[in-house]
């Protein structure tokens, strides 16, 4: 019994990978989000950094910032497509009437994301390396794993808000999905260290679980952090955002079945 | 008698505007009971909350007060061991744009849960069962009305469901494809024997498919029952139209059983009468008694638009015609 419900789990996570997957295949603008911001994002600030002539340490420091918020918002945007596809098609009622539960919607849409963040980090540290002499692979294979499960963790936690905005406000959240990375963005220090923000910004950074994978990272490129305890913070600050989205998402779709905003958003 | 559907007293106010203030009431107090293998519909016009009624049965949305039960599971406390027994399809069906008719079909027989053997082939004869082969590599979004109604509706049976929600399936189609639309439900219905929920404000396509018909107005039943007692319960009844010679006593029609209304004019005497098959054979043998010829009858039938538009033009208030 156990492992009939396990596999039929299994199945419900795989088709919301095969959906995300079938859609960014056909649709032109993923590829513009998978390869063509992230590379243009990139070399901006790489020809930058390249033309203020910075120190390698500072050149490290700010391309570790866009790389990992190029991960993050390709991967964040796959998860909050669990459910943007189906409401830009008016199908969002044909998901909600099936037993599927909030877990597998998630889990599906961010594997596929963990697979597509994947490849926009081995090319911009490929182009990285090729173009601007910066070797992302240099802290090793575990360091790197962490500091990339850091990035997807985030990305999930960001994905899932999405979600629980469009469940309460309808298409009026769409805008959220691209617009709350970059917001945290300004706020995690993605370009300059957090103790240079006016408060309470550092407090509140403090509290995105991005700050301590960025500045984990960094600390493999010369760059010391006020912060301590930083992967236990991170992680514990991810996995416990997650947990409390995951009640919040429950919450969330029932009160859209009982504000009937599942309806609104299928017609 | 076994139940497929058990609602009791559902009441549901849809709230907007500024912190709520902004309030339709869409159900007011809705009572029903659907038996199993049945094709119950819900007749109404637009706004009169079929839709509203039809997505809490179905889990979509939760009352505001009220019960339901589907197959006795309790439709608020137990909406996902329903979901697995329920589907539905919609006129003006919309899946998504990009993947095709065996992809969609694909993606939502994997939220079932089915495994890749048993869906393959569930699929391959819902192609087949809607006629959809030359089809099943276009996408969604270049597919005709017909064709997308006929992906939801295969879609619809991917977890061969025990109960089948139908919300104005044939909305927008051309007559002919209705047609087949319609035939395809029953077919359906007949080889399956599923429990079948229909809402339509199309009062042909209610009289063919539904063997009990409820009618709703603002958000209250305001009858229940088989076209036929429906029919019976408007006392519309039939129109028998005798072209005669001679003479016809107002007095004999007047006290004629079955008779509702009659007038006479220029040798033509129209009567309305419960049941016009029923009843022809005593008027005509009434008035020929008097040596009356008769040159012509003419018996018209009511059907159920003519109900249709008795009840939404009486009272908002309870006819007091539900069982």
């Amino acid at each position: 019994m156990y492992s009939l419900n396990l596999q039929r789990a299994l199945i419900q996570i795989w088709a919301f990978v095969i959906k995300n997957w079938i859609m960014t295949r056909r649709n032109v603008f993923s590829f513009f989000e998978i390869l063509f911001w992230p590379v243009v994002g990139f070399f901006s600030v790489g020809l930058l950094t390249h033309f203020l002539k910075l120190d390698p340490n500072m050149g490290g420091f700010i391309l570790v910032g866009i790389i990992s918020m190029s991960v993050i918002q390709v991967c964040q945007i796959d998860v909050a497509e669990a459910l943007l596809y189906d409401l830009w098609a008016k199908s969002m009622k044909h998901i909600f009437i099936a037993p599927v539960h909030p877990f597998h919607l998630i889990m599906g849409s961010w594997l596929i994301g963990m697979i597509r963040s994947m490849v926009v980090f081995l090319l911009l540290s490929i182009f990285s390396y090729f173009s601007f002499g910066y070797n992302f692979f240099k802290p090793g294979f575990f360091p790197i794993v962490l500091f990339l499960l850091g990035l997807f963790l985030t990305s999930a936690s960001v994905g899932i808000t999405v979600c629980i905005l469009i469940l309460v406000f309808g298409y009026k959240a769409e805008v959220a999905a691209w617009s709350l990375s970059s917001l945290m963005s300004l706020i995690c220090g993605i370009y300059y260290p957090i103790s240079i923000l006016p408060f309470p910004l550092p407090e509140i950074a403090r509290l995105i679980p991005l700050t301590y994978f960025l500045e984990y990272f960094r600390s493999f490129y010369a760059f010391e952090g006020n912060l301590r305890n930083i992967l236990l913070w991170g992680f514990v600050l991810a996995v416990g955002y997650l947990f409390l989205e995951a009640l919040l998402f429950k919450v969330v779709l029932q009160r859209a079945r009982r504000t009937g905003i599942l309806l609104k958003l299928s017609e | 008698m076994s139940l497929a559907i058990e609602a009791d007293k559902i009441f549901k106010t849809f709230k907007s505007g500024w912190r709520g203030r902004k309030k339709k009431e869409a159900l007011r107090g809705v009572s029903l009971k659907v038996k199993k293998g049945e094709i119950f519909g819900i007749l109404g016009p637009n706004g009169a909350g079929k839709t509203t009624l039809l997505s809490i049965l179905s889990t979509l949305l939760l009352p505001d007060h009220g019960q339901v039960k589907i197959f006795g599971f309790d439709g608020i406390h137990n909406g996902h061991k329903i979901r697995e027994l329920v589907n539905i399809s919609s006129g003006n069906a919309n899946f998504l744009w990009s993947m095709t008719v065996r992809e969609n079909l694909n993606f939502y027989g994997m939220l079932y849960g089915l495994i890749k053997k048993d869906r393959l082939k569930k699929i391959d004869s819902l192609i087949e069962l809607f006629e959809l082969q030359e089809y099943r590599d276009v996408p969604f979004d270049q597919l005709s009305t017909g064709l997308k109604q006929r992906l939801s509706l295969a879609k619809s049976l991917l977890n061969d469901p025990s109960l089948l929600f139908l919300d104005e399936p044939t909305v927008g189609l051309d007559p002919d494809v209705s047609a087949r639309i319609r035939e395809m439900i029953l077919s359906i219905h007949k080889e399956r024997g599923i429990t079948v929920l229909l809402t339509t404000h199309n009062m042909k396509e209610a009289e063919h498919l539904c063997e009990r018909i409820a009618f709703l107005k603002a958000g209250k039943i305001i009858a229940i029952g088989s076209p036929q007692e429906l029919k019976r319960m408007v006392r519309i009844g039939d129109v028998i139209k005798i072209e005669y010679n001679g003479l016809i006593l107002e007095d004999q029609l007047l006290h004629a059983e079955g008779v509702i209304n009659f007038s006479i004019s220029d040798n033509i005497c129209e009567m309305i009468v419960d049941d016009g098959e029923k009843r022809l054979g005593s008027i005509i043998s009434m008035i020929s008694k008097n040596g009356t010829f008769i040159k012509n009858v003419n018996i018209g039938q009511t059907d159920l638009e003519d109900v249709f538009i008795e009840f939404a033009k009486g009272s908002d208030s309870d006819m007091g015609l539900c069982d």
